[in-house]
């Protein structure tokens, strides 16, 4: 059977392909060398043009680490259990830190620049993220990492509020679990602040935290100054006077005024003065997760109701997800705060609230009824009592 | 060494490892199969990542006995290349501009290179479609005559011929440019 000259012309092109000489595959058919010779050629002259075509390492590498993204969360959802802190392991953490540190250089930090606007559907959202893990890996005290989750915080809502706007469902849900996390991050981080500052001994003097980089919350420095992201104002020069933007809708009386008669045992001047300041930072980190949960809350009410009937039930679980964050909490026996849910369903205004404030409406969605956002020391205890 | 065929199975029952194996093994060739089919770097780039998010969703209900891999994987980018060639315009394709090889400090032999990357999309986008597909799966990702076989749904003869065809189509078109 005479064999045809496409199954010849492939056989010589595999063999070349697996390392074998043209001219010695081409001594195997004397008889079609002369048509062979030309289109092996051909083959092998595509073959050197395609190597030429080789991906930019960068997206090659960002692409995969996209995609072990999605296979961590897929694998989340796949096992219906709650999302671990964080997109990327600890383990990955450093790694990550490094790697951000080295694309900076090697790029000039265009990419990262690039990156910090994206939302989750973009291709350089994962570039973002290794940012913001690399800026965790940075923050060493308790109040450091608040103030970084809490600044998280407030741009996983923006971007909440992005996917939503979008009807873009999965992208907004999974953003919204991960606004869930970062505000339990910020909540353990406040209440490892103030149990630090609830075990201290108040005698000692030291200088004053700075305002732009806080440092840790020791016993004589109390906690450092509020972020200037979540502020957009520097902080009171008096540490017993509550910032404006705390107290813009009604300033506190007397600030200074310790309650006379919610302990037993009265804070020192130095310690009040202490536990003021951290008082009115961390009314300032609370009122702007308070804004970022009304902000998203309010985004994905207005999706679910523009969505379709199948695509409801979503919408509701991504809102629930940032609900379940926002269970109420009592302050335990030391005193230590926990982040209070007075923000509606409905993402209407929220609430200021601190703990200890008299309600007869604990339960309920709406903290405080959201009628008041006065801020009154003189009625209130404004922070635990030692 | 896991075989092929062991790798994708893990993969499939959720290994992430071993898709991330089967990731690296394939994506340039993806890539560059992607790359000679539609305009510009962006575009390959979008759908190359399409491919692997799509491959990831769906490798839960992938069964070697019906399909190798590599041909699973091939029609996915096929697939993704044609609904994104039909939104696209029938405007020319190829663009010298968005050609790659952009490695190569000295930036002459860049420039050729870009050059001849041109000149074989252009030669590709004059075959016939069915030359085509055979001619990019096979000189281009550099797939066997079984997996192309598998991946167009047509028989290895078939596929042998379409190759001579395409070839001596290939080579008109190329050294004509080249040789004049």
């Amino acid at each position: 059977m005479v064999r045809k000259l496409d199954d010849i012309f492939n056989e010589c092109y595999e063999r070349i392909r697996s390392g074998e000489s043209l001219e010695s595959c081409l001594k195997s058919y004397p008889e079609h060398a002369a048509q062979l010779e030309p289109l092996l050629r051909t083959t092998l002259d595509i073959g050197r043009r395609a190597s030429y075509i080789q991906p930019r390492p960068e997206f090659k590498h960002w692409s995969l680490v996209r995609l072990e993204g999605e296979q961590h969360y897929n694998h989340i959802s796949q096992q219906r259990q709650p999302a671990k802190p964080g997109r990327f392991s600890l383990r990955q953490s450093w790694a990550i830190a490094v790697a951000a540190v080295l694309i900076v250089l090697l790029t000039g930090g265009g990419t990262v620049i690039a990156s910090s606007n994206a939302m989750p559907d973009d291709p350089l959202y994962p570039v973002k993220l290794a940012t913001e893990e690399a800026r965790l890996t940075f923050a060493v005290t308790d109040a450091q990492k608040a103030q970084v989750h809490i600044q998280l915080a407030e741009t996983r809502a923006v971007e909440v509020e992005t996917m939503a706007n979008e009807g873009k469902t999965d992208q907004a849900a999974i953003t919204a679990e991960r606004f869930a996390e970062e505000l339990e991050k910020a909540s353990l981080a406040i209440a490892n602040v103030e149990s630090a500052m609830g075990t201290a001994l108040p005698s000692t003097t030291t200088t004053e935290p700075t305002l732009t980089e806080p440092q840790p919350p020791t016993p004589e420095e109390g906690p450092p100054a509020p972020p200037a992201t979540v502020t957009d104002e520097q902080p009171p020069k008096e540490p017993t006077t509550p910032p404006a933007t705390v107290t813009d809708e009604q300033p506190p009386k007397e600030p200074t005024t310790p309650p006379a008669t919610v302990t037993d045992e009265q804070p020192t001047p130095s310690k009040d003065s202490k536990w003021d300041k951290w008082a009115a930072r961390r009314a300032l980190f609370k009122k702007s997760i308070d804004e970022s949960a009304s902000k998203s809350l309010k985004a994905l009410e207005n999706a679910k109701e523009k969505s379709s009937p199948q695509t409801k039930e979503e919408w509701q679980r991504a809102i629930d997800k940032i609900w379940e964050k926002g269970q109420e909490r009592e302050p335990d026996k030391n005193g230590t705060w926990e982040w209070k849910r007075d923000w509606n369903k409905d993402g209407n205004t929220p609430t200021p609230v601190w703990p200890g404030q008299p309600s007869t409406q604990n339960g309920n969605k709406t903290w405080n009824g959201g009628e008041s956002n006065t801020f009154d020391p003189s009625q209130n205890q404004p922070y635990p009592s030692r | 060494m896991l075989s092929e065929e062991h790798l994708v199975q893990k993969a499939v029952n959720g290994d992430q490892a071993a898709f991330t194996q089967l990731y690296n093994q394939n994506f340039d060739r993806i890539h560059r199969y992607i790359y000679v089919k539609v305009r510009s770097q962006a575009e390959a780039e979008d759908l190359t990542q399409d491919v692997f998010i799509k491959a990831l969703e769906s490798i839960s209900s992938y069964k070697w006995r019906d399909l190798p891999f590599a041909a699973w994987l091939f029609r996915i980018a096929h697939n993704r290349v044609i609904d994104h060639v039909r939104k696209q315009s029938k405007e020319k394709r190829a663009s010298l501009d968005e050609a790659y090889a952009k490695s190569v400090e000295d930036p002459i032999q860049m420039t050729e290179r870009n050059f001849e990357v041109y000149q074989l999309k252009e030669a590709m986008e004059k075959l016939p479609e069915a030359q085509r597909e055979v001619a990019t799966l096979r000189f281009i990702s550099q797939l066997s005559i079984a997996e192309v076989a598998k991946t167009l749904g047509k028989s290895e003869g078939t596929v042998k011929a379409l190759q001579f065809n395409a070839t001596a189509s290939l080579r008109k078109t190329l050294h004509g440019k080249i040789n004049g």
